[in-house]
């Protein structure tokens, strides 16, 4: 039974016409985002919507993102099922339900 | 050739990695960029192994709050010079590798010039600028830079491989804030030990490289997670070297 439960939660899902985006956040994100969320976002969104999803999360999660001017803080690595999404690409990067979405921003010190 | 004290000072290594491994290592040069938390293990492991030519650069003098995580420098060292402080230990571990220090900082006019004839370079830098001017460097010479970096319980690592590989500004195109980061001494540890482990691959030829892999430490839960790389093909740093390679390729 429970089984079939699932099976229409699922259906009553899709037909909301939502789907769900897995962030997966390292080393300094980790810590302000978890480790692991589950967003879950209108059909079509994209890439953008996404990370602007997660920024309007906590003031904290926006700082990280976002420079004071709105614009996607450069030295940032985004990753969309487990492949390097370029800069010039974001805005055009479109998600589908159960992508895996990676944010990185690189450490520096030695 | 060995000699026989080499033979038995690395009997432990050549049994596993055989005799014509232990020369490559000695007739090797590495330069390590950085005599820092990442760079002193790096020496101490590639000194022990038997690398017989060790070039280490740092511009900066021995500081007291250094020592919770740079291991080569002492209390008594305050003041001095990092990369002689380092040679020092260095030769009192293994006094029959040559070891030069050079106190100098890595730039656009010096670092073509200090890496010349190197087998790789090893980046233990703790800023970018200097870390895109030793990319440069080895795209120049076509030799590997083994790049690593930390930030407090985080680390990174790759091996990037002119021709090969994504380089250091293809995956990092910009560099991250800030000047001075928080570490904990383990994980600069950490990072650097792996750092050696890939120049010690390289150099031996044995085992699988980080190419084109981001290998990421998380010191909360120990974990390690990779990142998977590629050269852009847009890089102004080195989409000339690639075209080059591709065409090479193709005669």
């Amino acid at each position: 039974m429970q089984g079939v439960q699932r099976i229409s939660e699922e259906d009553n899902f899709r037909r909301k016409g939502l789907m769900k985006i897995l962030v997966r956040a390292f080393a300094g994100f980790r810590d302000v985002m978890g480790e692991r969320s589950s967003y879950d976002l209108p059909e079509n969104s994209d890439l953008s919507t996404l990370l602007s999803i997660i920024a309007s999360r906590s003031e904290e999660s926006r700082i990280l993102l976002f420079d004071d001017q709105g614009r996607l803080r450069g030295h940032i690595i985004l990753m969309v099922n487990r492949k390097r999404v370029p800069r010039s690409a974001i805005g055009e990067m479109s998600l589908s339900d159960g992508d895996e979405v990676a944010l990185y921003p690189p450490v520096a010190g030695g | 050739m060995l000699t026989d004290r080499e033979i038995q000072r690395y009997s432990r290594q050549i049994t596993f990695i055989g005799e014509e491994n232990q020369e490559r290592l000695k007739s090797a040069h590495v330069v390590i960029a950085g005599a820092g938390g990442l760079g002193c293990p790096v020496a101490v492991y590639l000194a022990a192994a038997g690398v017989g030519h060790i070039t280490i650069i740092d511009r900066d003098r021995v500081d007291l709050t250094n020592l919770n995580r740079q291991i080569l420098h002492w209390e008594r060292d305050i003041g001095r010079e990092k990369s002689r402080s380092a040679r020092d230990k260095l030769l009192q571990l293994n006094p029959e590798i040559s070891i030069d220090a050079v106190t100098v900082a890595a730039s656009g006019e010096n670092a073509v010039a200090l890496t010349k004839g190197a087998s790789l370079i090893i980046d233990a830098l703790d800023n970018f600028d200097g870390r895109y001017i030793l990319n440069r460097a080895a795209l120049v010479h076509t030799i590997p830079c083994i790049h690593g970096a930390v930030c407090g319980y985080d680390g990174h690592v790759t091996t990037i491989i002119p021709g090969e590989t994504a380089c250091l500004k293809c995956i990092f195109p910009e560099p991250p804030a800030g000047s001075e980061f928080p570490v904990i001494g383990t994980t600069a540890g950490i990072i650097g030990i792996l750092q050696a482990h890939e120049a010690i691959k390289y150099i031996t030829g044995r085992g699988e490289l980080l190419k084109n892999r981001l290998l990421l430490w998380d010191g909360r839960g120990s974990t390690i997670s990779y990142l998977d790389l590629e050269p852009d093909p847009l890089c102004r740093e080195c989409r000339e070297f690639q075209k080059r390679i591709i065409s090479g390729e193709k005669d």
